[in-house]
Formats: structure tokens, C-alpha cells, sequence
């Protein structure tokens, strides 16, 4: 039988790294009351553990270890998913991504115009069509589509109002 | 001497037959994980998606009708409004045997879908008023036309549900038939993550539309791969566990490229998006107009039928459940299925779950 303290060892400190990893986060995601960390790493550090003893203590490896593990694995996914989705889901973070947003449009919007203006200059200097002569084309087709549509329904009001007409000629 | 040398593992306890099968299979699995995995990165073939036969009825600027081929044994034909922008509709027609429309043509449905289209930086202007207004009823009555039927049932799905409702709640005089809300948000003060970051106190809408113009698929896929950063991880994982299966790499192939094609929103029709439901609810409080006429939901009197998903946190059961209470009609039912937003309507579990209560559900009332 395979002594086991070793693995035990790393894997309390392991287990430890995690907890405190994840308090930190809490922290830093500014949620106020955090869940308790034994609590909720509990059930699946205990089935990994259970996986990890079989190893240990079992003559002949299954292939089930393989479930286990995956299922282990879908856990920890599952768990951290929790922890994101707890971090995320408070005020701070809505205003700190709120602000991240802000920056980055402080800072591209300026560079992106400026672009626009400099990639505009350069097309009509080379006799190009523009993307604002595009797009302006691309808007006039629309417009004369909406002018045929209406005209379309119109013609149809028409038709149904002869259509009617006809219908109440027609026994007489 | 000899025999030592050349025994592997003489200590090695005696492994049972049974035992030696699954590792057999074990191994066996590995080896075709290894070759779909390298097929995968070195020969990566483009899936092949919307497999359901069908026509173009019509064309409005970048958005279409289509019609799918059915045996049309349902009177009553079905219009299926998706959401506009963020992702493509195929997914609902993504691969044979794994298809919604498929499921409800076999059914005998004359099913029509609203296929929005890809918008670009010419339809910046493009509000929703004018989706609601304009481009949705032109579409349903080009449905109606195509069917010769007098009414017609109405699907909307996730955003799809919010827009088709502002549309036949202030068209009282459309011939709604049915109607079915597959996990489109309505009360926007329950709709979960989206709600909190969108929220006017953090959420410039009026800055980002007049910054940008229109909202770009990157920050699409970035708002969405935030409501669920382990998504990509556990997809993977998955993925490497049935890697043997070529079935499961099938439908994985032709999931993964709709889940990474997003496409951009109107700029101004974000504008209105956000403003209106997200940060006022307004469709949900009634204070809501469109093209003038005011968007009551109490107007709606048919058969309306909602479905949340459990697990869903882009429009949560808590946000389309109240649609039950907010309409008129004397027959509506709420009911809430296992998964999530997409695996609602798309996968295995929605063939099982989804898809016969909707098509059972419409087949009684057509």
C-alpha cells in the first residue's frame, strides 16, 4: 500500500492557495460579505480526494478514475464560475468596468476620428470614393427602397378598394 | 536471469479481463481522440449549417424572409422572430437531426424566419422604432401573403420576444394566431448581469453610440464571454472528454462557428435598446410607443405561451415569466426547461425538452 501523507500534504496546500486566492479576489471585486471558503470548495476537494486515495491504496488503476477526474475538473469549473459570477455581479465591479469603458472611449474616440479624417484626406487626394461617400450611397439606396415599399402599399390600398368596388358592381 | 530482465512489471498484481476491456476501450478512445484532435488542426473542415431546404420570400434592405420546405399539414404558419444583431440565425436550422426548424417542419409547420441580417456603418441610423415599425410588419405580411393564411402564430426568441411584442402590441389589428416568448427577457429589472453593468449609473449608452457609431462585433463577444468567463474553459474540457466521438465533433464543429461569429448592433438601434428596456423597462411598465401608438401588453389577448430556461443568465426565468401576468389572454402557460439560453433551443437536451412542448403546444392551437 502506497504511502499517501505526501500527496495529502500538497494537496492541503493546494487546497490552501486556493482558499486564499479566492478571498483575495473577493477582496479585490470589493464584495462585501464573501462565502464560506470550506463550505464551498468542500464537496468536490472531497471527491478529489477520494479519487487521489483510490490511486493510492488501489492494486490495479480503473479507467473510472478518468470520469472522476473529468467530473472533478467540471466542478472546479463550476465552482469558480460561481465565485466570477458573484464577483461580477455587485455594484463595484459595474462601476469599475463602467469606468474601464469610459477610459478606453477618452482615449479612442479622438485616435479614431482622427484616423477617419486622415484615411478620408487620403482617399480624395487619390480621386478615391471615401467611406462617407459609400455609406451615403448605401443610405440613398435604402431611402429609394422605402420610397418603392410605400409606394407598393399604396398601390395595394388602391387595388383592394377597385377590388371591393367591383365586388359590390358585380351583383347588380 | 533472463526472465527478469525481460519481464516488465513482474510485481504487478493480475489485472481481471473485465478490467483489461476498459482499458482496452480506454486506449482505444485515446487513439481517435488524438486523430479527430489532429484532423481538427490540420485539416480543419468549415461545417456545413442550415441544412433545411428553403426560399427567399423577401428582401427588406439587409433583411430576409426565408421559407422552409414542409409538408404544411399545420393551418396556421409560424413566424420566428430571432434576436437582431450579435449572432447569426442559423443556429436554429444548425445541422441535420439537431435542428428547430427542421423539428417543426417535419411537424408540418409552414415556418418562416426573420433573418435580420449583418448590419454595417450605412445602417448606423437604424433605430429600433424603425425594426419594429417598419422592417417586422413588412416581413409578416409577406409571411401572410406567401401562406394564404388569415393569421399567423408568432415565435420570438431571447431579444426577438421583446421586439416582436412591441410590434403586435401596438398593432392590435395583426392576426396573431398564437404566440411564444422562448426565453425573451420582458420585465428588464430581473434580467441579471446584463441589467446591473447596463445600468444608467455606470453605463454611458449616449457616450459609446456617438463614440463609436455602432457597437462592434469584438464588443459583442466581450460582453458575452464576460457573463461567463469559465465558458471557454469547460467548452474545451468537453470537448477533449468526447473528443472520440464523431458525432459529438460534428455538432461541436458547427456550435463553434456560430458561437464565434458575432455580429455588431446598429448604433442607434443599441441606443434605443439599452435606453428603453434596459435602464427604463418601459416595456414592461406600459410606457412604451412605437411609430406613435402606444405598447400596451395587456393587448394581446391570444393563446401565449412562455418558456424560460433554468439555467439561463442572459434572460433568466425571472424575466420572462412575467409576461404571463402582463398580457390578457385567457389560455397562457409559463414553463420553465432545464439548460440554458442557447441549449434551450439548440443540442440534444432541447430535442428532448424544448422542441415537442413547443411544436405540441402550437399544434393544439392551429
Amino acid at each position: 500500500m502506497a504511502d499517501n501523507s505526501a500527496t495529502q500534504q500538497l494537496f492541503d496546500l493546494w487546497k490552501k492557495q486556493v482558499d486564499e486566492g479566492t478571498q483575495a479576489w473577493l477582496r479585490m471585486a470589493g464584495q462585501g460579505t464573501a462565502p464560506d471558503p470550506q463550505a464551498f470548495w468542500r464537496p468536490f476537494m472531497d471527491q478529489g480526494m477520494q479519487a487521489w486515495s483510490k490511486v493510492m491504496t488501489q492494486g490495479t488503476a480503473s479507467p473510472d478514475l478518468l470520469a472522476q477526474w473529468k467530473q472533478f475538473l467540471d466542478q472546479w469549473i463550476a465552482a469558480w464560475s460561481k465565485v466570477l459570477e458573484q464577483a461580477m455581479g455587485t455594484e463595484n465591479f459595474a462601476q469599475a468596468m463602467g469606468k474601464q469603458l469610459e477610459g478606453f472611449l477618452n482615449v479612442s474616440g479622438p485616435a479614431k476620428k482622427a484616423a477617419e479624417q486622415q484615411i478620408e484626406v487620403g482617399l480624395s487626394t487619390l480621386g478615391l470614393p471615401s467611406r462617407t461617400l459609400v455609406i451615403g450611397l448605401a443610405k440613398q439606396i435604402a431611402g429609394l427602397e422605402e420610397k418603392i415599399e410605400g409606394l407598393e402599399d399604396r398601390l395595394d390600398a388602391v387595388l383592394a378598394r377597385l377590388d371591393g368596388l367591383a365586388g359590390k358592381k358585380a351583383p347588380g | 536471469m533472463k526472465d527478469e530482465l525481460f519481464t516488465m512489471t513482474p510485481d504487478m498484481p493480475a489485472m481481471s479481463p473485465e478490467m483489461l476491456a476498459r482499458w482496452q476501450e480506454e486506449l482505444r478512445r485515446n487513439s481517435l481522440r488524438m486523430k479527430h484532435f489532429s484532423e481538427m488542426i490540420m485539416n480543419p473542415k468549415e461545417p456545413e449549417v442550415g441544412p433545411t431546404p428553403r426560399e427567399e420570400i423577401y428582401r427588406k434592405g439587409k433583411s430576409r424572409l426565408w421559407r422552409y420546405a414542409s409538408k404544411r399539414t399545420v393551418k396556421t404558419p409560424l413566424l420566428f422572430v430571432p434576436n437582431l444583431g450579435i449572432s447569426r440565425p442559423y443556429i436554429f436550422d444548425l445541422m441535420p437531426k439537431g435542428s428547430f426548424i427542421e423539428h417543426m417542419t417535419d411537424k408540418g409547420f409552414d415556418f418562416y424566419l426573420v433573418d435580420w441580417g449583418v448590419f454595417g456603418p450605412e445602417d448606423n441610423g437604424l433605430t429600433l422604432e424603425h425594426a419594429v415599425t417598419k422592417i417586422l410588419p413588412r416581413l409578416a405580411k409577406k409571411a401572410l401573403e406567401s401562406s394564404g393564411a388569415t393569421e399567423m402564430s408568432v415565435l420570438g426568441y431571447c431579444m426577438g420576444a421583446p421586439l416582436s411584442l412591441s410590434w403586435l402590441a401596438s398593432t392590435p389589428e395583426f392576426p396573431v394566431k398564437n404566440y411564444i416568448d422562448m426565453a425573451g427577457p420582458i420585465d428588464f429589472s430581473q434580467v441579471g448581469l446584463f441589467g446591473l453593468w447596463l445600468d444608467a449609473r455606470y453605463f454611458d449608452v449616449d457616450k459609446y453610440v456617438d463614440t463609436l457609431g455602432a457597437i462592434p462585433a469584438d464588443m459583442v463577444k466581450m460582453g458575452f464571454k464576460l457573463l461567463k468567463p469559465t465558458m471557454d474553459v469547460s467548452t474545451n474540457l468537453n470537448l477533449w472528454w468526447n473528443l472520440w466521438n464523431p458525432d459529438y465533433v460534428a455538432g461541436f464543429n458547427a456550435l463553434n462557428k456560430w458561437a464565434n461569429e458575432y455580429l455588431p448592433f446598429p448604433g442607434e438601434f443599441f441606443r434605443q435598446w439599452v435606453k428603453e428596456y434596459y435602464q427604463q423597462n418601459r416595456l414592461y411598465k406600459g410606457e412604451l410607443t412605437m411609430g406613435g401608438r402606444p405598447v400596451r401588453l395587456g393587448s394581446i389577448r391570444c393563446p401565449v405561451l412562455a418558456v424560460g430556461a433554468k439555467e439561463d443568465n442572459i434572460a433568466p426565468p425571472g424575466c420572462v415569466k412575467p409576461l404571463i401576468s402582463a398580457v390578457s389572454s385567457v389560455d397562457k402557460e409559463y414553463v420553465e426547461l432545464p439548460g440554458g439560453h442557447i441549449s434551450l433551443i439548440a443540442g440534444r437536451g432541447a430535442s428532448v425538452h424544448c422542441w415537442p412542448k413547443v411544436s405540441s403546444w402550437l399544434s393544439a392551437r392551429s
